[in-house]
């Protein structure tokens, strides 16, 4: 997608994209349409910025901790400071970067299986230390009336992104273009090549030059900070967050199935499986099982480890280099 | 007094963990799979002995041997399916059994919906004489459990000599295909005994602790830190895991609150994989016991 060489690719992307553009002028507006499509993209950008550390090989499952913790960082400075929500929430990827940093301090060495599970305890520790600190967080009441996104003013134009469903679609849209903008940098430049000879073999990379410790702070920290602006712009468009909400297991584990679903090699990967996966759920699954409907994406990350470990991108990959 | 006490209480509970660890460690050192959805499995064992109880009217002991041939049962297929998996084996089998673990969990939000279950004790508590101490039966029944369940375990492994084609497959698997010994068949087998520990662990869960279907994970947490502890193949070293375990959360339930207690095992865990690398190894040298 987008300039990878091949033409047809850049006018797919920009046929998709238009789209999504032309979709609320075309159809009727639907409420539905906006919030199902919102939360896809939503969930699309959380998949690409995952996976912007994924590309290294390891397998993060404590993204949460970032998400949490931009999302909690951007509300208490709002809550306290009242500060505009666009300010705010840079912040949140600040403090997601933070914890990021931390992580490289402290699991520098581990890898694989060792590292998954490593991140997957970290997360329990800002969430705990949240739910505690009640003077300052509010703890496990969690924390209500998020002021939402404060209206936006070009000129004469007048956008009230609060209110506004379509607004909130458009500023999704555009966000997720950003990091997937990001994501296809970090992929398709001389850093995406060091990226990969990182991942079949650090040694090999790092005898041929490749500055293996740079790698991997670097993309953990761009990682974090994105996971973290997530976190800020969920807690600013929901209006409120608690510990559990934030900090779940779901967090973690959502953009590690939609990247897989999608294609982890791909730029467009972990887009295409949230593109598919989260109105799925919502649309189908959630009327067919309202209890249990997240049972979609396990059983689809079991699916695609067992038969087509590419993702379903390479399917779509796969034709195009046949023809 | 209070600390004598408070002892009791962690050593029941530490013996509750490593009861709960066991099932993983042994899936874990013969097949090298690692089984996120281990605390789920836990968990069904734990609902099917509350389901017994609760609607059946079983007596509560009678549900241990059922709920174990049902988990051998589960550990089966769940082995079936993880020979499908590609390279990296840990790594994939963990992404895979993550997924399970996401499966089973809605499932059983569907099934017994998200409410808090526990399998009540009717039975007095016992109060030790001379001493204001208190024991209930279901510490006692943890205690009990725990050292049968790994003494019998330890002479399985060094006594038989199924124990010791599958110390031998702990230790070296590409050696122990050499000696003969037929390692998928020694994978089926530990997959059944640690169905068998699962299904042992289960209904104690209930009793124990409070069944709730996203519950699973933390057991799984605990199974992990108490493998590493114990390092890959040891079971004596599981019992010490869980006991220390059980005595740093209840020092720090004692000491800061309620609220602390989940921050013990994540920092446990986090500290064990730091500072105890080769614990999640297989041994090179002596993996003895």
């Amino acid at each position: 997608m987008m300039r990878t060489g091949s033409k047809p690719a850049a006018i797919y992307f920009i046929a998709i994209l238009l789209f999504f553009i032309c979709w609320p002028f075309l159809f009727q507006n639907s409420a539905l349409y906006y919030r199902v499509m919102t939360m896809t993209f939503f969930y699309g950008a959380l998949a690409l910025a995952w996976n912007v550390y994924a590309l290294t090989g390891n397998i993060s499952l404590g993204h949460a901790a970032f998400f949490g913790l931009g999302a909690y960082g951007s509300a208490l400075l709002s809550y306290y400071w009242h500060t505009s929500p666009y300010l705010t929430i840079p912040f949140g990827g600040i403090v997601g970067a933070l914890y990021g940093a931390l992580w490289y301090a402290v699991f520098r060495s581990l890898r694989g299986a060792r590292f998954a599970l490593a991140t997957l305890a970290s997360v329990e520790i800002p969430r705990v230390i949240i739910d505690n600190w009640e003077s300052f967080t509010f703890g496990s009441l969690g924390l209500i009336g998020i002021s939402s996104l404060t209206t936006l003013r070009f000129g004469s134009i007048v956008i009230a992104v609060g209110e506004s469903l379509k607004a909130q679609y458009y500023l999704l849209l555009c966000f997720t273009l950003l990091i997937l903008f990001i994501h296809w940098k970090v992929m398709k430049s001389k850093w995406g090549w060091a990226i990969r000879a990182l991942r079949e073999e650090e040694t090999a990379a790092s005898m041929l030059g490749v500055n293996t410790n740079f790698i991997h702070f670097a993309t953990l920290l761009l990682s974090a900070f994105l996971t973290g602006l997530c976190g800020g712009i969920y807690a600013h468009l929901m209006g409120l967050i608690e510990p559990p909400l934030v900090f779940s297991l779901h967090i973690s584990a959502l953009p590690l199935v939609l990247t897989m679903f999608g294609g982890r090699y791909l730029v467009y990967g972990p887009l295409l499986g949230a593109l598919i996966l989260y109105p799925l759920d919502q649309l189908l699954f959630h009327s067919l099982l309202p209890v249990g409907h997240s049972i979609l994406y396990g059983l689809m990350i079991i699916l695609t480890l067992l038969f087509f470990p590419r993702g379903i991108g390479s399917w779509v990959q796969k034709r195009k280099t046949a023809s | 007094m209070i600390i004598l006490q408070l002892f009791i209480n962690a050593f029941s509970l530490g013996s509750f963990y490593a009861l709960v660890a066991l099932g993983f460690a042994l899936i874990f050192g013969v097949t090298h799979a690692f089984n996120l959805a281990h605390g789920e499995f836990v968990l069904l064992g734990g609902y099917l002995a509350y389901i017994l109880v609760g609607q059946m009217h079983f007596p509560f002991l009678l549900t241990l041997p059922i709920s174990m041939l049902a988990m051998i049962f589960v550990a089966v297929l769940l082995q079936k399916l993880l020979r499908y998996v590609n390279e990296p084996y840990e790594l994939n089998t963990l992404v895979v059994t993550f997924g399970l673990a996401l499966v089973l969990q809605n499932g059983m939000l569907m099934l017994f919906s998200a409410d808090y279950r526990f399998i009540r004790s009717t039975a007095p508590i016992i109060e030790l004489p001379k001493t204001q101490l208190v024991v209930t039966q279901t510490q006692i029944i943890l205690i009990l459990t725990s050292l049968l369940a790994t003494t019998a375990l330890y002479i399985l492994l060094r006594r038989t000599f199924l124990g010791k084609a599958l110390r031998a497959t702990i230790q070296d698997r590409e050696a122990a295909k050499l000696a003969g010994i037929n390692v998928r068949r020694m994978s089926l087998i530990g997959f059944a005994i640690g169905g068998t520990l699962i299904g042992l662990a289960g209904p104690l869960y209930a009793r124990t602790a409070y069944l709730y279907p996203s519950g699973g994970i933390e057991a799984t947490l605990i199974a992990i830190i108490i493998t590493i502890f114990a390092g890959v193949g040891r079971i004596r070293g599981i019992l010490l895991g869980g006991w220390a375990l059980g005595i740093a959360e209840s020092l720090t339930v004692y000491s800061l609150g309620t609220g602390w207690r989940e921050l013990v095992s994540s920092l446990f865990l986090i500290s064990l994989l730091l500072l105890r690398p080769e614990g999640i190894l297989p041994r090179r040298m002596g993996a003895n016991g």
